[in-house]
């Protein structure tokens, strides 16, 4: 579906996309990456609108850049928002679907369609500038899927909207996938991509860090050492202790908080309470910093550098 | 092509709009409105300086030898047909024309860039291409209209003489004049998105009004220069032979059909050459920090 072969992109001197190589069958994959991780750029490059630096992009085996055809089985709601406040969403739809290639009357039934599938029946006609962000964010996915594309690429689709709205695209998109068509889903948050899709992309600076199912990732991580900050009544005794049971391989300390490096996080978060409540320490606030996403890239980063 | 059309009606519907119908009134106003400050001057000029008997004055201009001296008409108006018709070009094929059309189509593809809704375009079949033709026409047949009325009002405003000749003279060169100007804007706009504007105006001003009366091959390269030929060849102007050999040297001795065949090229040419831009360029919205 989708073939990256050795591509860079570089605006000037900045690199947006590093060396990547990339071959995705058909299905729903999610692209996770922090903000600034060359996402948006790589999103871009699929869809035609950047030409890379060095090496190929192939979509379905052609070069995206300005190929008609390509565009007509290609579903793409960007990131920026971009629309026109002072038509309605139906007209704007409708506009883009005439542009698509079809005629008024079909465009209007497939924007009524298309609007109607994101929720957004009871608004369509009204001004765009009348909007709430999550209302616009769904005239955005609306306008991708109207053609029935083969394939859907999404850059952030869940930015915007309330849970609700999250939970009616989550099944939205799921039913797509059901439907045997392809998607590319862009994000920063791990839960939204978890939600849709199994098979994840991890990119960073520009790099294809990993990919595969969340459990192939979380089984790279296995042997890095977690870190975890405990704000605690007794930062020196609790550092003391946990180096003493040799569940810790480091400790610093900052005011009243320690931190901890850890290749045996289960034990120590079993440990941890009968430790406590023996030593009399009283924790106020404890939080993994590998639970966010960054440490996670963070991590990866540093085994594409071999530093890990 | 119908996606140009629907580009086209969706840029017209979207012109309908009070700030947009106020500015196709100033245009179409814009005319009428010096030209009726010409004329009121003039006539203000001519109460203070009339004899003081009307009947007089009727009795010196149709005397026989000012008949036959053709000075009747000089007597009735001191502003010489040829004024007029300057004026009336310089008003309607020249600035209003100019103005019309590069406020409309030099932001085609910048207005869209800022707004960021380029991305969804650009990702249709030959969606950019569509949007740049329809924008282009709907352009063009929003800026003829105006100025064709404007004229309508501001020649018979002017009291030169055989006003159907000068509107239909005028009306030929709008007609010309516009995709013409429009095509240049288009291209402009499309070489330097983000600094359409300024290369518009200094393109306009340069190129326009001051290289277009330079006597040299240069000059042929603006459209100002055919539109100034096809005037003087189209209207029947009185020009002082001391002043012929000088507008001559300036217009050179094309036939008119040539400056037609010309202007009526300026549209396929340029907005061919600005496709080619387009589809050569990268146009996304992906800045260095948002990579």
């Amino acid at each position: 579906m989708i073939e990256l072969q050795n591509v860079t992109k570089l605006y000037g001197k900045v690199i947006g996309v590093n060396d990547f190589t990339l071959k995705l069958g058909a299905g729903a994959y999610g692209l996770l990456g922090p903000n600034g991780s060359g996402k948006s750029t790589l999103l871009n490059l699929i869809t035609g609108q950047l030409r890379p630096t060095l090496g190929s992009v192939r979509v379905m085996g052609e070069s995206p850049r300005n190929n008609a055809a390509l565009f007509r089985r290609l579903g793409y709601c960007p990131g920026s928002e971009g629309l026109y406040s002072s038509v309605s969403a139906f007209e704007w739809v409708k506009y883009l679907q005439q542009l698509q290639g079809k005629t008024a009357a079909d465009a209007g039934v497939a924007a009524a369609n298309a609007l109607d599938l994101v929720g957004m029946t009871p608004s369509m006609h009204r001004s765009i500038s009348s909007y709430s962000r999550g209302m616009r964010q769904r005239t955005k996915l609306a306008q991708a899927i109207a053609h029935d594309p083969d394939i859907l690429i999404l850059d952030e689709p869940f930015s915007g909207l309330d849970p609700v709205g999250r939970h009616e695209l989550t099944r939205v998109l799921l039913d797509w996938i059901d439907l045997g068509k392809s998607l590319l889903f862009a994000s920063h948050v791990l839960h939204e991509i978890e939600s849709i899709t199994q098979s994840f992309l991890l990119i960073c600076g520009g790099r294809l860090l990993a990919s595969g199912t969340a459990e192939d990732v979380h089984a790279m991580m296995v042997g890095l050492p977690n870190e975890v900050a405990l704000r605690c009544s007794n930062p020196h005794a609790l550092a003391s202790l946990m180096l003493r049971e040799q569940v810790v391989d480091s400790a610093s300390i900052v005011d009243d908080t320690v931190t901890v490096a850890t290749k045996q996080p289960a034990r120590l978060y079993e440990q941890l309470p009968r430790w406590l409540k023996n030593s009399g320490i009283e924790v106020t606030e404890m939080h993994s910093a590998d639970e966010s996403l960054q440490a996670l890239f963070n991590s990866l980063m540093k085994m594409h550098r071999g530093e890990l | 092509m119908g996606n140009v059309g629907a580009v086209f009606m969706f840029e017209w519907k979207r012109s309908l709009t009070l700030p947009r119908m106020a500015w196709w009134l100033v245009l179409a106003g814009f005319p009428v409105f010096i030209i009726g400050v010409i004329r009121f001057s003039i006539n203000a000029s001519m109460i203070e300086n009339k004899p003081p008997d009307p009947a007089l004055r009727e009795v010196v201009i149709h005397h026989p030898e000012v008949r036959d001296a053709g000075k009747e008409q000089k007597l009735r108006d001191p502003a010489p047909r040829e004024l007029w018709i300057g004026f009336l070009f310089a008003l309607g094929p020249m600035l209003v024309t100019m103005l019309g059309t590069m406020l409309w189509v030099t932001p085609a593809l910048s207005a869209e860039l800022e707004r960021r809704s380029w991305v969804y375009l650009s990702v249709r079949p030959n969606g950019g291409t569509a949007v740049l033709v329809g924008k282009y026409l709907a352009a063009v047949t929003w800026v003829i209209p105006p100025v064709l009325l404007g004229l309508a009002i501001a020649v018979p405003l002017s009291g030169a003489s055989n006003g159907w000749q000068i509107w239909w003279t005028m009306a030929r060169l709008v007609l010309l004049s516009t995709p013409a100007y429009a095509a240049v804007y288009l291209l402009l706009g499309t070489i330097m998105p983000r600094r359409g504007m300024v290369l518009a105006v200094g393109y306009s001003l340069l190129f326009e009004l001051v290289i277009s009366f330079v006597p040299a091959v240069i000059n042929k390269l603006t459209v100002h220069h055919r539109l100034q030929a096809l005037l003087l060849q189209w209207c029947e102007l009185d020009i002082p032979p001391e002043f012929m050999s000088g507008a001559i040297s300036l217009i050179g001795n094309t036939p008119p059909w040539q400056h037609v065949a010309i202007l009526l090229l300026y549209p396929p040419i340029l907005v061919t050459a600005s496709i080619g831009i387009l589809r050569a360029c990268e146009f996304s919205s992906s800045a260095e920090s948002d990579v």
